[in-house]
């Protein structure tokens, strides 16, 4: 998938006319917008917290290559195995390498978006390898065979009919779609079958802590725990940015990540993860790997677009966005929605296919404020559009008509004989004082371009008209 | 060049100076940790029963495994229930002790009623419960059954995460879980929904040592 300016504005458009869609987008971001704000309100100095946070964030990634080897150090020493993938196909094919190794058919995921971003499960799937995501959400969109339209709430498009139906075709069971609790309690069943015969377990991670080589993982559900504890091999993907040099920060991380994204205290499980199952424990893993993924993220480190690097995925940009909304994930065209999206999409996966991501806001800055890191995303999304012209992804009519009106508007002269000239021209298309566009230019059609006016302000200025209706007094 | 090399001197050829900021401290007072930790859990959906001592906390793990109905139960054998012979203390449920018992534990706590654990240490701020795993410390036993019964002095209360880990020695074991809540979802429709995956209740029984 990809998101050009026609395809989000195409997909934006559809998304904008459902009704449900927009209520469920509506409630959810304003749920998760609320309860960031009263969950942060409840520390002592947040926002000298923020702050705090910011530098650890920064100075982490100053030194990342620094922290990283300590991480694979104690990690190791701690019995666990670490790979390291270039490329998204590269850590493909290490987690596919070590199902195959164990004759593994049945891998059990939570929740994780550095796995969405490889498609690991079409690639585990064409192997013959049937993944399971257990994440409800994650799982409601995988019997649908969507994207996550959310980072932390990936089916929220989806409405409880659609999941009872999809529920029943997959169980063979009937369920009421006005029974949540025996919804839950289905997936719970047929689930819990999964992870009990799981040969391996797949997770992403929230943080990897170099001090002791660990890892960890937040959830509320539980099957995180399930998925890192039942099968006799876990399999972590981890972005190389995820990296806390010492448990100080990682607190202040885990301090901020539940409130800032579903404005909780905590998750209800933070699960750390300290290499395989010793010898006398009664039972987890035999083998934990931790695969540390590249895929675009280390040639960003030193660039304008560092700090992107910063993120620690926890949604907040996204509640806030006016136009995520309204846009809702899917327009993004990649798993990666709202702000964040917008700005890690292109430089992950290319600003010619996401060159529309960068137009996707109004710079309004709400991101900017809500980020526990602090994350300047607006800045950023400017730096691709400036990029975007320098590297000539624009369509060229786009350019163009960029350039001419650069040039237009910079002499007086020039602005109105083109005015003039706009005014004949227009005279096709304008019906009123509206114009009728083609619908390729006008998406949607919801609103309509006004034509340019008769006469120009500055004429009816300089005409004396306006001195003798407003000066009478 | 290795995968490996080839990322980590990407990263070395940008690697700039760094002053890595002095860890931030916690600037919680609770006046009363017990109080607070009761509260967030139970505004958590989880449960606490306060127990004056030691005896009266395994009375109330006797009623609320008779009221729990329960059969069997699996327990970790970590303090303070170490030193305790579990089957004569409740002769009425059957038993499954980890790292004692035998036969597979993975089947047993998927057939259980209760899984019955310790703690390293309790967070007053967010009501939450550290479990680790470890000789006698199963961590399919505080997650498989649908009710995890945590026995909790209060002298390993703590303030917060940040005080927790302040005060961190020595190396963890394989798995360590913070546990604030039974477990829960809002994936459909953002309605609230307990017990997805892990326990449905979580309850604490909090004494005084
Ligand atoms: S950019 Fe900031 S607000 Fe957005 S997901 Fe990342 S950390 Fe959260």
């Amino acid at each position: 998938m990809t998101a050009t300016m026609h395809e989000f504005r195409h997909s934006a458009f559809v998304a904008i006319e459902d009704i449900q869609l927009q209520s469920a987008l509506e409630g959810a971001t304003h749920k998760f917008g609320s309860g960031r704000t009263d969950a942060l309100a409840e520390v002592p100095e947040v926002e000298a917290m923020r702050d705090h946070f910011k530098k650890v964030r920064s100075a982490t990634l100053s030194q990342l290559a620094h922290h990283l080897e300590t991480f694979e150090k104690n990690a190791t020493a701690a019995g666990a195995q670490v790979h390291w993938a270039a490329t998204g196909d590269d850590a493909c094919r290490i987690v596919l390498d070590i199902a195959q190794r164990h004759g593994v058919k049945l891998v059990t995921k939570s929740k994780s978006m550095a796995t969405e971003e490889i498609h690991l499960n079409q690639v585990l799937s064409k192997a013959g390898i049937e993944p399971v995501e257990t994440d409800l959400g994650e799982w409601i969109i995988q019997l649908a065979g969507d994207p996550p339209s959310h980072i932390i709430a990936p089916a929220i498009h989806k409405t409880r009919h659609q999941i009872a139906e999809m529920f029943t075709k997959e169980t063979g069971q009937q369920v009421s779609a006005d029974d949540i609790p025996g919804l839950t309690e289905l997936a719970r069943q047929v689930l819990r079958q999964k992870f009990l015969a799981a040969g391996m377990g797949i997770s992403g991670g929230n943080i990897m802590v170099a001090e002791t080589g660990s890892l960890v993982l937040v959830m509320n559900e539980g099957n995180g725990r399930l998925v890192t504890s039942t099968p006799p091999v876990h399999v972590a993907v981890v972005g190389l940015e995820k990296l806390a040099p010492t448990w100080d920060d990682a607190a202040v991380w885990l301090s901020l990540l539940a409130r800032s994204s579903t404005g909780q205290a905590l998750t209800i499980y933070t699960n750390i993860i300290t290499g395989p199952a010793r010898p006398t424990d009664p039972d987890g893993p035999q083998e934990v790997h931790i695969v540390i993924l590249d895929n675009g993220r280390s040639k960003l480190i030193g660039t304008k677009y560092e700090e992107v690097l910063q993120c620690i995925r926890c949604g907040a940009c996204l509640n806030a966005c006016p136009v995520y909304r309204e846009a809702g994930g899917h327009a993004y065209g990649n798993p990666y929605s709202g702000p964040i999206g917008a700005v890690i999409a292109p430089l992950l996966f290319g600003l010619d296919k996401y060159s529309g991501l960068p137009h996707a806001s109004s710079l309004c800055g709400a991101c900017k404020d809500v980020c526990p890191a602090r994350i300047d995303l607006p800045r950023m999304l400017l730096e691709l559009r400036a990029d975007e012209v320098e590297q000539r992804v624009l369509p060229w009519w786009e350019s163009m008509s960029e350039r001419a009106a650069a040039f237009g508007l910079a002499s007086p002269g020039l602005f109105k004989y083109g005015t003039a000239l706009i005014r004949q021209m227009q005279r096709p298309l304008a019906k009123g004082d509206k114009l009728n566009l083609p619908a390729k230019l006008n998406p949607g059609q919801s609103r309509q371009t006004p034509a340019l006016a008769k006469r120009s302000f500055h004429d009816i200025w300089q005409s004396g008209e306006l001195d003798n209706k407003n000066g009478g007094e | 060049m290795s995968a490996r090399d080839q990322i980590l001197n990407q990263l070395r050829s940008n690697e700039r100076p760094a002053e890595h900021p002095e860890p931030w401290r916690s600037r919680r007072n609770f006046p009363d940790l017990a109080e607070r930790f009761t509260q967030t859990l139970t505004a958590g959906k989880g449960e606490v029963i306060r127990a004056a001592n030691f005896e009266a906390a395994l009375n109330e793990i006797d009623t609320i495994l008779h009221e729990l109905q329960a059969k069997r139960v699996v327990v970790n054998d970590t303090a303070p229930l170490d030193g305790l012979d579990v089957g004569k203390q409740w002769p009425d449920f059957e038993w499954f002790v980890a790292g004692k018992s035998e036969g597979d534990i993975k089947s047993f706590c998927a057939g259980a009623d209760v899984g019955l654990s310790g703690a390293d240490a309790a967070l007053a701020e967010t009501g939450s419960v550290v479990v680790s795993s470890g000789p006698g410390k199963s961590r399919l036993a505080t997650l498989l059954p649908p009710v995890h019964l945590a026995i909790v002095p209060t002298s390993i209360l703590t303030s917060d995460i940040l005080t927790w880990t302040a005060a961190r020695q020595g190396q963890p074991g394989a798995n360590r879980v913070l546990v604030s809540g039974p477990s829960k979802t809002a994936d459909i429709e953002q309605v609230l929904a307990i017990g997805v995956h892990g326990p449905k209740r979580f309850i604490v029984v909090l004494y005084d040592d």
